[in-house]
């Protein structure tokens, strides 16, 4: 009897290994037919997938985009009052915003409307047998359905970013004039004082690019893994938010070293 | 003309196909039939390469296409549509949109062209006045037509017919059946279907083949099997609860 056998926290500890090395090599071979079929994408599929992931998220990324710009001056109030640093409010909303709150909750928030969605509606195809009857038309489904999601998820997260940012620089001038009086034209100037520049928008933006692909790959792949009709479904999305959830903040860690 | 040989197929210890064989003539409505569970489906799916067997040789248009991979699988898809038991439409995509996708992918046609096709398709099978309903709106029946029309856009040599009827009321079911018989006399097409509904298979089978415990049992004409004194065939063209088959 071998010792993961007769040890069962090491046999699990083993199981989970190879499962999180199965889904890892999973993305991995998922993103190289990718690549390949990179060129061959479906236009019409792709536009149908920008309206639907995209167009169908403002609403829900503007509003959680406002209400963080807000609760960053509002964390920043007592500080700023203290001190009298009305000056560094843009700067300090903005950092925190660019840099940080604007990509990471935005991925959380497309993570949860699209990734899921996504995942539940390839799982179901799967099961349906949608897939196999593409396959049969002697259509491709890598080219034909999840090159145009791939794209889009990319594309929906880094418009998703930019116009969070903007809001939620928005919603914290407008809540620093009402909560400390602070004018927008302050606020504005303590943005573009110096302290902040393009580079700290790229890197934002550069992380929700690598949040995306994550979040692509994940959604895709558990999408394409279903096994076992309804509940395999249920399971599969289960999956893919949390994986895209772990992979977004463990992502965040390493990519925030970047500077 | 197409030929199974030797058709071996195993699901972990459970092997479904033991030494299948059998051809199937050009233009002939060819009927599989048999007990649920005896692997008529898993057959079928082989020929366009859904499921790949653990031994044996599919022959299509003197091509040996049992090894064929992914990429080599094209053409014979092109060759050989299917329509499955549960019709498979794309939820997401309007009836005429379903049948526009082929058109769209393999005839070179814009999407505008595509559609008014796929319109002109819809009628063939009587389903033009749902042209934009989405599958999930329509019944059964009306599914079954619209992925029939899906098919038949490539214009295939052959078409499989995975359970046509089943879950179908008598009279669509009895439409499906005119459908599938029109094709083969009509337009010349090879139709293979899965099928245990009666009334289908001697209504408008050629020839049937019996799968039996993953082995064929016979094959012949329905008047050949509806003379055989054979038990186990007896029992189940005659559909009785009792007698020598083994479920």
């Amino acid at each position: 009897m071998t010792e993961a056998v007769r040890n069962p926290r090491l046999h699990a500890l083993g199981a989970a290994s190879i499962e999180l090395a199965e889904i890892v090599g999973g993305m991995g071979v998922l993103l190289a037919r990718i690549l390949v079929r990179i060129h061959k994408f479906d236009g019409e599929e792709l536009v149908k997938n920008l309206y639907k992931m995209a167009v169908k998220s403002l609403p829900i990324v503007a509003v959680t985009a406002l209400f963080t710009g807000a609760i960053m001056v509002i964390q920043a109030a007592v500080i700023v009052k203290r001190f009298n640093a009305e000056g560094l409010l843009g700067w300090g909303a903005g950092f925190g915003t660019l840099r940080e709150i604007a990509p990471l909750l935005t991925a959380l928030m497309i993570s949860g409307r699209v990734g899921a969605n996504n995942t539940a509606e390839l799982g179901t195809m799967v099961v349906t047998e949608q897939i196999d009857a593409l396959r049969v038309l002697a259509i491709d489904p890598i080219a034909f359905l999840i090159v145009p999601r791939f794209i889009a998820i990319l594309a929906t997260l880094v418009m998703m970013t930019l116009f969070a940012d903007a809001l939620a620089l928005f919603g914290a001038a407008y809540t620093g004039q009402g909560l400390l009086g602070v004018e927008p034209m302050t606020f504005f100037n303590g943005l573009t004082g110096g302290l902040l520049d393009f580079g700290d928008v790229f890197n934002g933006l550069f992380k929700s690019f690598v949040f995306a692909l994550v979040m692509a790959l994940a959604s895709c792949h558990f999408g394409l893994a279903t096994k076992g009709g309804a509940p395999g479904v249920g399971r599969a999305v289960n999956a893919s938010v949390v994986a895209s959830a772990a992979g977004i903040f463990v992502l965040d860690y390493l990519v925030s070293f970047l500077g | 003309m197409l030929a199974f040989k030797n058709i071996k197929k195993s699901f972990g210890p459970k092997q479904v196909l033991n030494d299948v064989s059998f051809d199937v003539k050009a233009g002939e409505c060819f009927f599989i039939i048999g007990a649920s569970g005896v692997g008529k489906s898993v057959l079928i799916k082989h020929l366009v390469g859904l499921l790949a067997c653990d031994s044996g040789e599919i022959w299509l248009d003197g091509e040996e296409i049992s090894r064929f991979d992914e990429q080599q699988m094209g053409p014979v898809r092109k060759k050989c549509a299917m329509v499955f038991q549960h019709a498979t439409l794309f939820d997401s995509m309007t009836c005429a949109e379903n049948v526009a996708l082929p058109l769209r992918k393999h005839k070179d046609m814009n999407a505008k062209d595509a559609l008014a096709e796929a319109k002109k398709r819809l009628s063939v099978v009587h389903m033009q006045a749902f042209a934009d309903r989405y599958p999930p709106e329509l019944g059964d029946g009306m599914r079954k037509r619209v992925a029939i029309a899906r098919a038949l856009t490539v214009d295939p040599t052959y078409v499989l017919f995975d359970e046509p009827t089943t879950s179908l009321d008598p009279v669509s079911a009895r439409r499906v059946d005119t459908l599938i018989r029109e094709l083969c006399d009509k337009l010349g097409v090879t139709s293979i279907v899965v099928s245990h509904d009666l009334s289908s298979i001697f209504s408008i089978a050629d020839r049937i083949v019996m799968l039996y415990k993953g082995k064929v049992l016979k094959i012949g004409t329905p008047a050949e099997f509806k003379a055989t004194d054979n038990g186990i065939i007896q029992q189940f063209i005659n559909g009785r609860a009792e007698g020598p088959m083994d479920l």
